[in-house]
């Protein structure tokens, strides 16, 4: 039996996890709803955006402050998606193998970017800082003042997220693209710059997830194999049926891998979550809180 | 409708002999140990990659649990040979059993879903085997590995030695076994299963084919070679390392497949020499090797969609095609004489919609015959007839588009029942002829149909022989002909030598002095015509056909060789018909599938009889049904 304070430890460290997963998990969702591909250079996304923080923020490099990382994480991944979306994505999007074939682009996108990162950064492994330092007692128990910023960015990025989709126009017109195309298209919504929207903000948010990421572990080039298969497993287990059925599953597997790595092992937590995710999969393919329409 | 030809009878024949003697004699020449162990991984890499095709090009799964697969040979290698010290080359074996049961494993949650579900549930299943083997480093030597494994050798020959040539033969016969094993697979009985159930899923199942149990026999069949490959990299390369499990080794072994070309077998297999080869020349360049073949592999994505096997096909085409003119245009020149003593009748080239067209016309002013001529044959078949009609009546044949000394022509536009009917009608304005009475062989049978459907009363008759008339295309097919290869043939673009004998033979006569001139023909024919054809049947208004017959609003006659091997004489005399001659089809004895060829006279009697009967009563009887038909709407 634990005591109390290890158990408030162990899911305040789940929900910090299940906040990074859920911006890795939106990210990815958002792709796979809107242009029905899955893209595999997400996790080298989360690799170029922590770099690219690193570059700004790093005292070693510009020094210009964690915040300006951010900052410049979000937009220059935006860029790097749009122009990953118009080179990898829409030379396929009126075939009939678009799934496969942007498996396989997406798989060398993602090489040219680890590769890119190896030749601008080099291999050794760099870390980000924390985003904040110090622990806040609230009486009974005590918690890291970086989860809980952690876990308020998160909370910000998506209600900002969630609330684009859902009240502004171009939002609105993104959901619509992504329910029916040809309906969307016949409504005059400009259907391609929608979906370059769509991998553009995905990618901003995978370079945000970047960020937090790096300041969590070291950064290398191969940095984001990880996290894309852990938003692979959340995005299978949440479904795709709605924006915000990935992010409960992201809390649900950010505390599964808090526990099971206290209870089970280290070794041992990866497979417990792909077995869960294998396991819904077979018995409920549109995920744990999924319907058959797929929406962002 | 099965049309196997084995191995030794394709085509596919020369360039794998070919291919297997180059590879042989490959490694005496470069004696390079680099060269070598290039070519190694190639075999090996092909192999991985063609066996994938399998799953993914043949069964439509995206089954990404593939490199598992070969990894999962690796250490079934690593365990049994170092840990437990069993003979390597049982080791391997047990690789390959391994990961068929694996690969049956995987089978389990992929048989409920569907599309971009089953990419991530292996990809799952593949993630789950890698955490399994670095969490158990007790056995698998976790994140380091296994390192010194054994390596093979045969009575104390070990294959290392010499530059490595044992492992090259090793590597060689595996890569054999692979091609063959897929190849006979591919053709089985389960093969056909499997590309049913990826093409039309619900109309294969409602036919019997157990979705599940294919799908599990697709996955298995496909962790065989790759579990045999796996056991012989970790033979050779005497390493097991997790690495395998990254997203390097899917990238190379997936681009293998897609820049070979998905759905082929031999497409993986070459691609994985260039893809190999040119990143091994490229080893001194670090990471932006990995850049220039990922640029590379998208490049090839984007502009050669059907991959490296397309580009070869493509090529293939533009020389069978280019040689087709070429023939085509020195028969033109050369062989005039000849065949205007055949026929009896001067040779002119006409314009037309779709390119220069042949005509032999006898001229005069007697009633037209224009005779149309069938799949891959030429005008000249008619020559008895030019022969027996020319005193009485105009005789005018003409070599369709790609046919016969007729100029090759644009297959989307003009390789089709519907242009040729337009080819005809060209040739029939040019010569000013009215009123003719069309002949139509086969599948000139079927633009007589559609030439005449058109306007009946522009027609003086109709006589087709060799042909089914269809309502419903492609369900009457089966209906009309006795399902045979020859029906598979009359579609097939490239002809083997062998192909061409039995085409040519079951088509027109068997080869004879007198035949000759029809079987050599074949080698003429635009290919692309036989295909195009036949996958273009859609376009053709087959109803407005069989409607006319019905009416009756033209004199028609049916005149079939009573011992055609193809067409089912039950389901021709079941039809329909408004005004034909005799009032049922007429049957020339003993006459083949080119009656007018084999039974010349009687069918000439027939023939005249029925010429003589439309320009009299059928003439009249058409008259009325028209008038009849035109009222009614």
């Amino acid at each position: 039996m634990m005591s109390f304070d290890t158990f408030v430890a162990v899911a305040s460290g789940g929900l910090a996890l299940g906040a990074i997963y859920a911006l890795m998990a939106a990210g990815l969702a958002a792709v796979w709803t809107t242009l029905g591909i899955f893209n595999f250079a997400h996790g080298a996304f989360i690799a170029l955006g922590a770099y690219i923080g690193w570059q700004i923020a790093d005292a070693e490099a510009a020094g210009l402050g964690l915040a300006a990382g951010v900052v410049g994480a979000f937009v220059g991944l935006f860029v790097i998606g749009i122009l990953f979306h118009l080179a990898l994505v829409r030379p396929f999007e009126r075939r009939p193998d678009i799934v496969t074939a942007c498996v396989i682009t997406t798989l060398a996108g993602a090489a040219i970017c680890e590769s890119a990162i190896n030749l601008i950064w080099g291999p050794r492994s760099k870390q980000l800082g924390q985003l904040a330092r110090g622990e806040v007692d609230l009486g009974v128990f005590r918690l890291p003042v970086s989860d809980l910023v952690l876990i308020a960015v998160v909370g910000a990025t998506l209600g900002t997220l969630g609330w684009f989709l859902s009240r502004t126009r171009t939002g609105r017109a993104m959901r619509a693209v992504s329910q029916n195309r040809e309906a969307a298209e016949l409504m005059g919504l400009d259907v391609p710059r929608l979906y370059a929207l769509a991998f553009g903000l995905s990618a901003a948010i995978a370079g945000l997830a970047g960020i937090f990421v790096g300041g969590l572990r070291f950064m290398t080039p191969t940095m984001g194999t990880d996290p894309l298969m852990k938003a692979l497993i959340v995005v299978i287990l949440g479904g795709i049926a709605r924006f915000t059925s990935p992010i409960y599953a992201a809390i649900l597997v950010g505390f599964v891998e808090s526990f099971s790595n206290y209870y089970v092992g280290l070794y041992w937590t990866p497979a417990v979550l792909f077995a869960m995710m294998i396991v819904v999969l077979f018995l409920k393919p549109s995920g744990l809180f999924g319907h058959h329409q797929r929406t962002l | 409708m099965r049309y196997d030809p084995p191995f030794h009878k394709s085509s596919g024949l020369v360039p794998a002999v070919v291919a297997v003697a180059v590879l042989a004699v490959l490694p005496l020449i470069f004696d390079t140990s680099y060269v070598r162990h290039l070519l190694i991984l190639a075999f090996v890499f092909g192999v991985v990659a063609s066996s994938w095709d399998l799953s993914l090009g043949y069964g439509g799964l995206f089954n990404f649990a593939h490199v598992a697969l070969f990894a999962v040979g690796i250490y079934t290698y690593a365990i049994l040979a170092k840990t437990l010290g069993l003979n390597p080359w049982l080791a391997i074996l047990a690789a390959g059993a391994v990961a068929t049961a694996v690969a049956a494993l995987v089978a389990l949650p992929v048989l409920r879903l569907d599309g971009i579900y089953v990419i991530l549930v292996t990809i799952a299943f593949s993630q789950l085997i890698y955490q399994i083997v670095i969490s158990q480093s007790w056995v698998t030597g976790g994140t380091s590995g296994m390192v010194t494994l054994p390596a093979l050798s045969i009575g104390g020959y070990r294959l290392t030695s010499d530059g490595r040539i044992g492992y090259y033969y090793v590597a060689l016969a595996l890569l054999l076994g692979n091609c063959a094993f897929l190849y006979m697979l591919v053709r089985s009985r389960w093969g056909r299963a499997i590309v049913a159930l990826r093409d039309a899923k619900y109309a294969a199942i409602a036919r019997g084919v157990p979705e599940a149990r294919t799908r599990a026999l697709t996955l298995a069949a496909s962790g065989l070679f790759t579990g045999l490959a796996g056991g012989f990299y970790a033979s050779y390369v005497r390493v097991a390392s997790p690495d395998i499990f990254g997203l390097g080794s899917l990238t190379l072994v997936l681009s293998i497949l897609l820049v070979g070309g998905v759905g082929t077998i031999w497409g993986p297999v070459c691609a994985a020499y260039l893809i190999i080869l040119v990143s091994g020349a490229m080893a001194d360049l670090g990471p932006w090797r990995d850049i220039l073949i990922a640029v590379m592999i998208i490049a090839v994505m984007i502009f050669y969609p059907g991959g490296l096997w397309g580009v070869l096909q493509e090529i293939r085409e533009a020389l069978a095609t280019r040689r087709a003119a070429l023939r085509a245009g020195w028969r033109r020149r050369s062989g005039r004489t000849a065949r205007e003593a055949l026929t009896g009748a001067p040779e002119t080239m006409i314009g037309t919609r779709h390119g220069l067209i042949a005509v032999s016309d006898t001229g005069g002013d007697g009633p037209a015959i224009l005779a149309i001529h069938g799949n891959s044959a030429c005008k000249e078949a008619f020559a008895r007839q030019f022969e027996a009609f020319a005193a009485s009546h105009r005789v005018v044949a003409f070599d369709l588009p790609g046919h016969g000394v007729s100029a090759n022509a644009d297959p989307e536009a003009a390789y089709n029942v519907t242009a040729y009917a337009d080819v005809a009608e060209d040739v029939l304005s040019a010569l000013r002829i009215e009123r003719p009475v069309v002949l139509g062989w086969s599948l000139g049978g079927y633009v007589g149909l559609e030439l005449t459907a058109r306007a009946p009363e522009k027609f003086a008759g109709l006589c087709i022989t060799g042909t089914s008339p269809l309502n419903i295309v492609p369900d009457d097919f089966a209906r009309g002909y006795d399902a045979s290869s020859h029906l598979v043939l009359a579609g097939k673009q490239y002809f083997t030598r062998a192909e061409q004998k039995a085409y040519a033979g079951s088509a027109t006569a068997p080869y004879s002095a007198d035949s000759a001139f029809l079987h050599a023909n074949i080698g003429r024919t635009d290919g692309r015509t036989r295909l195009y054809m036949i996958s273009r049947l859609g376009v053709v208004d087959w109803p407005r056909q069989m409607r006319m017959l019905r009416q009756g609003t033209l004199p028609f006659a049916i005149l079939n060789g009573s011992d055609d091997p193809f067409l089912d004489h039950g389901y021709i005399a079941g039809l329909d018909y408004g005004n034909i001659w005799t009032g049922l089809p007429h049957d020339i004895a003993d006459g083949k599938h080119a009656p007018f060829f084999n039974k010349p006279e009687e069918f000439n009697r027939a023939f005249a009889a029925f010429i003589a009967w439309a320009q009299g009563e059928g003439a009249t009887k058409a008259e009325e049904r028209r008038g009849r038909a035109a009222a009614a709407a």
